[in-house]
């Protein structure tokens, strides 16, 4: 079977500094990686690599089976992956309706001009995260980290995507919008999609996440069920710092 | 080939005045002061009103254009830039309006009619068989020891440093106990001073017009995006660079064409090395 | 695109004002509408670059100089008609700018806007000395065939194409694009990750941009009947057309051309204190005042205002 997405032999380096260091690992259809690792381990940047915002020294991303390694970022996400970042970046003086159909939008010039925007599956989505109908036609400087979050999570879904890569969903979050977070994306996971997850709030990600990797200078050091990892000599080593 | 040279030399001292003041407001503020030109038109024009109009003395007349630019300076920084709070764009947008707006006060005062600034200093020597007005044999001196002055005050002193810190990591310098508002606001002024001085020279080297800001704003700006952001060392090397090829095609290809390269190398360097050619990069 | 019926009833309103203006206003002022309708075009023409994307232009006198110079020198030099000359003038704006600009989109901010400077200067310089046989050189070109005679008829010609590219470009900026492109302005990498090229939505701005700078270019030299370097490509020029842009309201369409006009009978309003080049003082005062206090222009007075209006009666 192949994986939803396979990262082989990935190497990034920036001037004498190796932000990924030969990084192998897969996530299949359906699955929730945990990505763990210290401060400056490299995580955004692994990120940033399979979405194309960087592109890598060496090695290949495949999604389903087909190497998407030299695909433009837009490409990628057409083509079913998608991110969110650490600090929320949405378009800030358009309405919560208008960010989601930024999302919806194919990349087509003459689609956008003459094809229409679909109203219902704007309302869809934004419901489907948990927004309320009174949110849809507010301009998103008005709200909270919370909604902000949840707003990401519409515009990500509105891409089509099936996989998608999360960043520090909870930074910032109160523990009552954290709640309602994870029970968002463990709503998204009965439905069958698959997720790589970073966070530093390793008790919130614990019943988030199938299966974890941890990684520090860029290289992996240790992969297992998240009990496993967390009691890994080398990734406790990591964390304390040497 | 002399003649090349030694025209070269002094035409770039002049430019990399001119561009201190303007490379001092981009490097601390990341702001392109695209007013900043009007400061050598207003210098130029407040030295030909006492000095020329008023018959005052020269170095009254260096000074009064100086103060005036100073207080442009600052109050630039209080009524425009200030208010807008870093909004490069709209900076930018403001402050080039005002310099039309300046212009358009200039012909106000003055008219419309260009007008010949009599020499600083008359008179014409001969060097390596080649004539030089010591009109601009002294503005490059002078030049020169600005320049020199201004690199010691940026190393040396408090406020240079403090400078300096702000024009690396503004939020860094303001929690080592630097007020970055007040730094601002004496670069503002500084800036404003240097342009006038310089406009003085630049003034008295060409002619005195309500559109002459122009043309050494844009020199400035090619002189500092092909230096690199808060490099003197880069500014001079550029305003060299920029002289010598000023000075080459109008004595080997035709006078007209004197901007072209300038622009030329202002697109080529912004689209191929936006950091310049002797920049630090920018971390976002 | 979402229209509603009061939309067509105040373009209604809007073209029967412009059309009906012959009959209300003298000759002389006649001439000054038509120079506004170009001075709307253009501000039209950047706004649908610059006023959404943040990708400022300092260039525009550029596009519409390539307009306006290759229909001149096509038709005066070569004798092509102007049904030939314009749409290639047209076409080669478009194209021509787009060659020599798309390098420049990859960068942002304040550096994008000085390198569209660096062109305006360049060409400037450039027509001087280049193929003078052809471009004239620092004295321009006159005795282009016109394509109307007299005020009136130049007037209409004038209102009749604002109208059009108005609307034109009003309606694209309803339809999800124009929602692209203000989303470009406040977060580019947002617009990628949302699995859109934001340099084909960059290049389409510009591509529409260029359209109507090189068309209103190509009908303003046919309506002067002259042209020089110093008179299109000078920051004077690019001056005016920012500031009715920006008084108006960058990114509305309508902003621009609200400024266009606003400026314009500043101007003419001013004459007879201020006879000379010197109205641009008080002009460009109450620009710099009006752009300090609301930088969304004039047509966001106006909707505060109303906004208010309502608000008091409810």
């Amino acid at each position: 079977m192949t994986a939803a997405l396979e990262v082989r032999h990935l190497v990034k380096k920036f001037g004498g500094l190796t932000a990924t260091d030969n990084l192998s690992f897969s996530v299949s259809t359906g699955e929730s990686l945990g990505l763990i690792g210290p401060n400056g381990a490299g995580k955004t940047t692994v990120f940033s690599l399979i979405m194309g915002e960087l592109i890598q020294n060496a090695g290949t991303i495949h999604l389903d089976g087909v190497e998407i390694s030299k695909l433009s970022t837009a490409q990628r996400i057409k083509k079913g992956v998608s991110r969110t970042y650490q600090v929320p970046r949405p378009f800030a003086e358009l309405t919560v309706r208008e960010n989601i159909r930024v999302g919806l939008m194919p990349n087509s010039v003459r689609q956008m001009v003459f094809g229409n925007s679909d109203k219902a599956r704007e309302t869809e989505l934004a419901l489907s995260v948990g927004l309320s109908e009174a949110d849809i036609e507010r301009n998103v400087g008005e709200l909270s980290m919370g909604d902000l979050r949840k707003l990401e999570f519409a515009r990500t879904l509105a891409t089509g995507a099936k996989i998608m890569l999360l960043d520090e969903v909870f930074a910032g979050l109160t523990s009552g919008e954290i709640s309602m977070i994870a029970e968002l994306i463990q709503d998204l996971r009965d439905q069958g999609f698959t997720f790589v997850m970073v966070s530093h709030d390793l008790p919130a990600m614990e019943p988030l996440v199938d299966r974890t990797i941890a990684i520090e200078r860029g290289a992996l050091i240790a992969q297992g069920s998240f009990a496993s990892v967390l009691a890994d000599e080398t990734v406790r080593a990591a964390y304390l710092g040497t | 080939m002399t003649q090349i040279i030694i025209q070269g030399l002094l035409l770039s001292g002049l430019y990399a005045l001119i561009a201190m003041g303007f490379m001092l407001i981009f490097s601390i503020g990341r702001v392109l002061n695209l007013a900043y030109g009007a400061y050598l038109m207003v210098g130029g024009y407040v030295y030909f009103w006492v000095s020329q109009q008023l018959g005052l003395p020269q170095i009254i007349g260096i000074a009064a254009a100086t103060m005036m630019g100073v207080i442009m300076g600052l109050l630039k920084h209080r009524l425009i830039v200030k208010p807008l709070k870093g909004d490069h764009v709209a900076v930018e947008i403001s402050t080039l309006i005002l310099a039309v707006v300046m212009q358009a006060g200039v012909v106000l005062v003055f008219g419309d009619a260009s007008k010949i600034l009599l020499p600083i200093v008359p008179g014409v020597t001969q060097i390596e068989g080649a004539a030089v007005t010591y009109n601009i044999l002294v503005a490059a001196i002078i030049s020169w020891i600005i320049i020199i002055g201004l690199y010691v005050f940026v190393r040396n002193t408090y406020t240079g440093r403090a400078m300096q810190a702000v024009s690396m990591d503004e939020k860094g310098a303001a929690i080592s106990g630097i007020d970055p508002d007040r730094v601002n606001l004496i670069t503002w002024g500084i800036s404003g001073g240097l342009g006038a001085v310089g406009g003085v020279f630049f003034a008295s080297y060409t002619q005195l017009s309500p559109t002459m800001w122009v043309g050494p704003l844009i020199i400035s700006v090619a002189i500092v995006i092909v230096g690199g952001i808060g490099s003197i060392m880069g500014t001079l090397i550029v305003a060299h660079i920029i002289g010598f090829l000023e000075v080459i095609v109008v004595a080997k290809l035709a006078p007209e064409l004197r901007g072209v390269f300038t622009m030329l190398l202002i697109i080529f360097v912004l689209v191929l090395r936006p950091q310049g050619l002797f920049g630090r990069e920018e971390a976002h | 695109m979402n229209l509603r019926w009061y939309h067509f009833l105040l373009w209604a309103a809007f073209a029967a004002t412009l059309m009906l203006m012959p009959e209300l206003v003298s000759k002389g002022t006649l001439r000054t509408m038509i120079f506004a309708c170009y001075l709307a075009i253009f501000a039209v023409s950047w706004d649908l670059l610059s006023g959404r994307t943040g990708y400022i232009s300092f260039g525009h006198p550029f596009l519409i100089g390539i307009g306006a110079y290759t229909t001149a020198i096509l038709s005066k030099r070569f004798d092509v008609p102007l049904e030939l000359s314009i749409p290639i003038a047209v076409v080669v704006t478009m194209i021509g700018g787009l060659i020599v600009l798309l390098p420049a989109l990859r960068i942002k901010g304040s550096y994008f806007a000085l390198v569209t400077l660096a062109y305006m200067e360049l060409i400037y310089q450039l027509t001087q000395v280049v193929r003078p046989d052809l471009t004239g050189g620092t004295r321009g070109i006159s005795g282009i065939e016109t394509l109307t005679r007299g005020a009136v008829n130049g007037y209409y010609l004038a209102a009749t194409l604002l109208i059009i590219l108005t609307i034109f470009s009003w309606a694209l900026m309803r339809t999800r694009i124009g929602t692209a492109l203000w989303a470009i302005g406040m977060n580019e990498e947002s617009v990628r990750g949302s699995g859109l090229s934001t340099t084909k939505l960059k290049c389409f701005a510009f591509l529409a941009s260029a359209f109507v700078a090189g068309l209103g270019g190509a009908f303003y030299v046919h309506y002067l009947g002259s042209i020089a370097p110093r008179a299109l490509f000078d920051i004077n020029f690019l001056f005016t057309i920012l500031v009715a842009v920006l008084i108006g309201g960058a990114g509305t369409i309508i902003g621009p051309v609200m400024g266009a006009f606003f400026l314009v009978f500043l101007l003419e309003w001013l004459r007879p204190w201020l006879p000379g080049a010197e109205r641009y003082f008080i002009y460009g005062l109450i620009a710099l005042v009006i752009y300090m206090y609301e930088p969304k222009g004039i047509i966001r007075i106006f909707s505060n205002l109303l906004g208010k209006l309502r608000g008091a009666n409810k």
